[in-house]
């Protein structure tokens, strides 16, 4: 067909009813004129019209010719039954809002998660040709990555022959001074080629040049776009100033593009990342073996992860000679840039929640396709006698599909909207666990996925009503009662039904096992006071504490500076608060083989109490403990635990162990210490689940630390913290509190992880039930006004009130009995998917499953009770006369 | 015009030869409304043919969408509006194609009609 020709069928799409008028107008003309011909060659003007008209031919044949001729028929087709189709919805508005609404929901919330899905796990990283960057790693064992020292970034910098650019990074923090307020910003040090890694041009100024990370080149710093808007206004000229950073001037150089690095948050709980400074490394730190070092690197073009694992391997290999004895069984590892951005669990939950919210919108489709298999069996006479006009079975298929098509595009553009609050109440709620560069919008692709959905969702539930074997003949159809529907309709509604409680009990089965879950973690012990203590962090400046005795000296200050205030009961100080993590160290016990690497807290003599942490034997801290005195550490109920069975030290009290512990200002040392007592455990790591670490506490006051955790317990938190604050300014004016957190908001952070995932899944299983009760619903309520006849008849024959209600709810308890086995046995097949996220809870819990079905059949039988006491009102004398 | 038109002798138009009928009417002819065209068309058939003259109308369209022909509005000898068409420049060329056509099909056939063996 010509290109030309093609428009032109186009367009007679839009002009249909010109085309009709015209072809009409002329037929009519031609028919004229013929007869004006005939009755001037001797007719009567009735014969003429006879012969003209035979002359022509079928008129309303060649009219339907005329129709392939001109337009594309398949699509004026489609669109007069489109028209039909939001005619019938219009025709019967209940059901129309009823089935968009539920259409809606299921559509919107599988487009909602699946922005969340492409945002995490599809869409490219926010930097140009991202599958070239990559980490580099120091790999302890073929499982596990550490970041790397000095002197081993160095050489992988210098002597590869893979990267384009490498760049090592690390978390810093600095108290700068803006609007007359000391603000702590969390930052970055990286090498000065660390921007040619992400390939980020500056939205303003530059990034570092070549040089700027080497001892000597003057202080400059870049800003992030966040940071520039949110704490400097977005002002152009801050460019041409300079900013204080803990006291020591810097160049603002550059502010960095929007989007890419303005979420870049270390942990959870931190602000994210507003400025980053070029590293200098001192001489100290290049000789010594802390390691501290997170590379990341940019691939040469053409150059696989393969290929440059291999580079490392030699760098490495090259190195044998310099790596320490311990190290020697280590190695380097390349990993693709976002391989640990994403952590197992949050995946896990996101994939779970994924699949139920498909479970979900399948039972939605599964209701829909019934409430349309119900207003089909209406419409069966209608199909047959269409058939026996000549429609072919495609024809009528198509006109199904096509009205459903209808429905499904309708439920697809309020699903867009549903998904639209979806996202907007759930995204504040979400970025804290997630990676920053992510980006969670309602873009093209999520449309474009609505749009599929839509799709196959209305394929899936226009098809099914054809599954039924039509009537084999007009008059049989013709026959069948008016409201009768077939006996396959009814086995196929029923069928339906089953499925949804069955897919319904799985969810619940899966949203109660992570309930259980959920409240055992609740019920882990902390093993520190929760309730009423206020944290907050302080950092103090290298400039103006340079030394271990000034820090030392201002924590004693601090703390009883603090302590007087009025509402103040007890005051720690700790380097990490509670399920903030610790340091961890390799504790020798002298004269024995082997080490053990212990977490390693610096903590003050008001730590404990404060926490209330039970000193179990022996004694706490104490502020005798201080420089000069003898190293003394205090070990947790774990560490004796492991020293008694490793070590057979079985009264570890005044015992001597060596501590690895680091310096004021950065290496580290060996120093012999004194165990002088054992507390009971506290949870130092943030995931709860994990098993009990082994930690030793050592006084603040002998190994001072610039970041510092303050810890206060108080008698009423509202009130206390401006006398806090006013306690710390008068101290020092400088220092800014940053981070201030209850116990109880580190704990609750703590298990948002396993909180929003098994609520959102909660909350789905719910969905899912209503869902289902209303499709048990459906097909009850319907059977009910099919039988009324029947019913009536065998009330009036002495059937009691009780036997009716009864038929009606055995129908919906063997509906529901069915629907709960199934559902059970796939439940159990399925829950193993659980078992990683489950704490303390096996999938296969009985309690799990007993409550699950439980609740499924008190729902469906609340739904079958409408209708089965309906049933029993029905009017016997009313019934038998009418028909319908 | 004989009112015998269901004589088993007449065939219908051989398909596909009506566009080329059309074409070659309005080029002898001029422009024409479409009962001319279908009536000329019977009287050079000389009943050769049998042809349902409203036929012709789904091939006019078909012409007038590709290009080959052009309309316009005008009143017939009943006073009533009716299209008027005529042959276009490409429908012109287009009637040498089919013409062409038509003959080497025809040469074709007859050459296999003709040898023996």
């Amino acid at each position: 067909m010509s290109p030309r020709r093609a428009f032109h069928r186009l367009l007679a799409l839009v002009r249909f009813g010109r085309h009709e008028r015209e072809l009409n107008g002329e037929i009519q003309a031609h028919l004229e004129l013929a007869e004006r011909d005939l009755r001037a060659s001797g007719l009567s003007p009735a014969e003429a019209r006879d012969v003209a008209r035979r002359q022509f031919g079928g008129i309303t044949q060649m009219q339907d010719v005329h129709r392939d001729s001109r337009g594309l028929r398949w699509a004026e087709n489609a669109i007069k039954d489109a028209r039909y189709g939001l005619a019938s919805l219009t025709r019967d508005p209940l059901f129309a809002l009823v089935a968009i609404g539920v259409l809606a929901l299921g559509i919107g919330a599988n487009a909602a998660m699946f922005s969340l899905v492409d945002a995490l796990f599809l869409k490219p990283l926010p930097f140009p040709n991202p599958e070239r960057i990559v980490r580099v790693w120091e790999a302890p064992s073929p499982t596990s990555v550490n970041s790397a020292t000095p002197a081993d970034f160095l050489a992988m910098q210098e002597r590869n022959t893979t990267f384009d650019a490498l760049s090592a990074e690390t978390l810093t923090s600095a108290t700068v001074t803006i609007a007359g307020e000391p603000t702590r910003l969390e930052g970055r040090l990286v090498s000065a080629t660390h921007f040619q890694v992400f390939g980020l041009q500056p939205f303003l100024g530059r990034a570092f040049v070549a040089g700027e990370d080497q001892p000597g080149a003057s202080p400059v710093v870049v800003l992030s776009h966040a940071a520039w808007r949110n704490q400097f206004g977005a002002d152009p000229r801050v460019l041409d100033r300079e900013l204080l950073l803990d006291g020591v001037p810097h160049q603002v150089v550059g502010i960095l593009p929007p989007g890419s690095f303005d979420r870049d948050v270390a942990r959870p709980g931190d602000g994210p990342a507003a400025f980053w400074k070029p590293l200098v490394f001192t001489p100290r730190q290049l000789d010594a073996s802390e390691h501290w070092l997170n590379p990341v690197g940019r691939l040469r073009p053409g150059v696989t992860i393969d290929q440059a694992q291999a580079d490392m391997l030699r760098v490495r290999a090259g190195l044998a000679d310099v790596i320490p004895a311990w190290k020697k069984d280590w190695s380097f590892r390349v990993e693709p840039f976002d391989a640990r951005l994403i952590d197992d669990t949050l995946r896990q939950s996101i994939a779970i929640a994924a699949i139920a919210v498909v479970l979900v919108l399948l039972i939605a489709c599964a209701n829909i396709a019934n409430l349309l298999l119900a207003k089909g069996a209406t419409r069966a006479k209608e199909m047959a006698v269409r058939s026996a006009l000549g429609a072919s079975r495609g024809r009528l298929v198509a006109q199904l599909l096509t009205e459903c098509l209808v429905l499904c595009a309708l439920g697809g553009l309020a699903g867009v909207l549903v998904a639209r609050v979806l996202m907007d109440a759930a995204v504040p709620l979400l970025p804290a666990s997630l990676p920053f560069t992510s980006e969670i919008a309602l873009d093209w692709r999520v449309l474009g996925v609505a749009a599929a959905i839509a799709l196959a969702v209305s394929l899936v539930i226009g098809l099914l009503p054809s599954l039924r074997t039509p009537p084999d003949s007009l008059t049989s159809a013709l026959n069948t009662a008016s409201r009768g529907s077939a006996r396959g309709t009814e086995r196929l509604s029923r069928a339906i039904v089953v499925s949804e409680v069955a897919v319904s009990l799985v969810l619940i089965c899966g949203a109660l096992l992570l309930f259980r879950s959920l409240h055992n973690l609740q019920q882990v012990d902390i093993g520190v006071r929760v309730d009423r203590v206020v944290t907050a962090s302080i950092d103090l400046p290298l400039a103006a504490y340079p030394d271990a005795e000034r820090a030392a000296a201002f924590y004693a200050a601090l703390a009883e500076r603090v302590g007087s205030v009025p509402g103040v009961e007890r005051v720690g100080l700790s380097q990490d608060v509670p399920l903030g993590g610790a340091g961890g160290e390799n504790l020798r016990v002298p004269g024995r083989e082997g080490q053990m690497l212990v977490g390693f807290k610096r903590v003050d003599a008001g730590y404990f109490e404060t926490l209330d942490i039970p000193v179990l034997a022996g004694r706490g801290l104490r502020p005798e403990d201080r420089e000069g005195a003898p190293r003394v550490i205090v070990i947790n109920q774990e560490l004796s635990r492991q020293l008694a069975s490793r070590y057979d030290v079985t009264n570890p009290v005044g015992a001597k162990v060596t501590l690895a512990s680091p310096h004021y200002d950065g290496g580290t040392g060996r120093v012999e210490d004194l165990i002088v007592g054992v507390i009971q455990d506290e949870r130092i790591s943030r995931d709860l689940r994990s098993a009990r670490q082994p930690a030793a506490y050592v006084s603040l006051a002998q190994i001072p630390q610039r970041q510092i955790k303050l810890i206060v317990r108080v008698a009423d938190l509202a009130h206390v913290m401006p006398g806090v604050r006013e306690a710390v300014r008068q101290l020092d004016p400088q220092l800014a509190l940053a981070r201030i957190e209850t116990m109880e908001q580190i704990k609750t952070r703590s298990l948002a992880g396993a909180t929003q995932p098994t609520w959102l899944i909660g909350a789905f299983a719910l969905v899912a039930a209503l869902l289902a009760a209303l499709g048990l619903y459906g097909i009850l309520s319907h059977t009910v006004s099919q039988r009324r006849q029947e019913i009536a008849i065998r009330v009036a024959l002495g059937a009691g009130p009780s036997r009716v209600l009864g038929d009606v709810l055995r129908r919906a308890i063997v509906v529901i009995g069915i629907g709960l086995t199934i559902g059970t046995v796939g439940a159990l097949s399925l829950a193993r998917v659980l078992r990683s996220l489950l704490f303390n809870v096996s999938p296969l819990d009985p309690i799990a499953f007993a409550s699950a079905a439980l609740v499924m059949a008190a729902i469906g039988l609340l739904a079958a009770w409408i209708p089965a006491a309906r049933a029993t009102r029905v009017d016997a004398m009313t019934a038998m006369r009418t028909d319908t | 015009m004989s009112r015998d038109d269901t004589s088993p002798a007449k065939t219908e138009v051989p398909y596909g030869t009506l566009d080329l009928l059309i074409l070659k009417t309005l080029d002898t002819m001029g422009t024409m409304h479409g009962y001319s065209i279908a009536r000329r068309i019977e009287q050079v058939a000389e009943g050769l043919v049998r042809l349902s003259q409203g036929s012709i109308y789904p091939a006019l369209i078909r012409l007038e969408q590709q290009g080959w022909i052009s309309t316009r509005w005008g009143v017939s000898e009943t006073n009533r509006k009716v299209k008027f068409y005529a042959l276009t420049r490409a429908g012109a060329k287009q009637l040498q194609v089919e013409v062409t056509n038509w003959e080497n099909a025809n040469a074709l056939v007859a050459r296999f009609l003709e040898a023996k063996s």
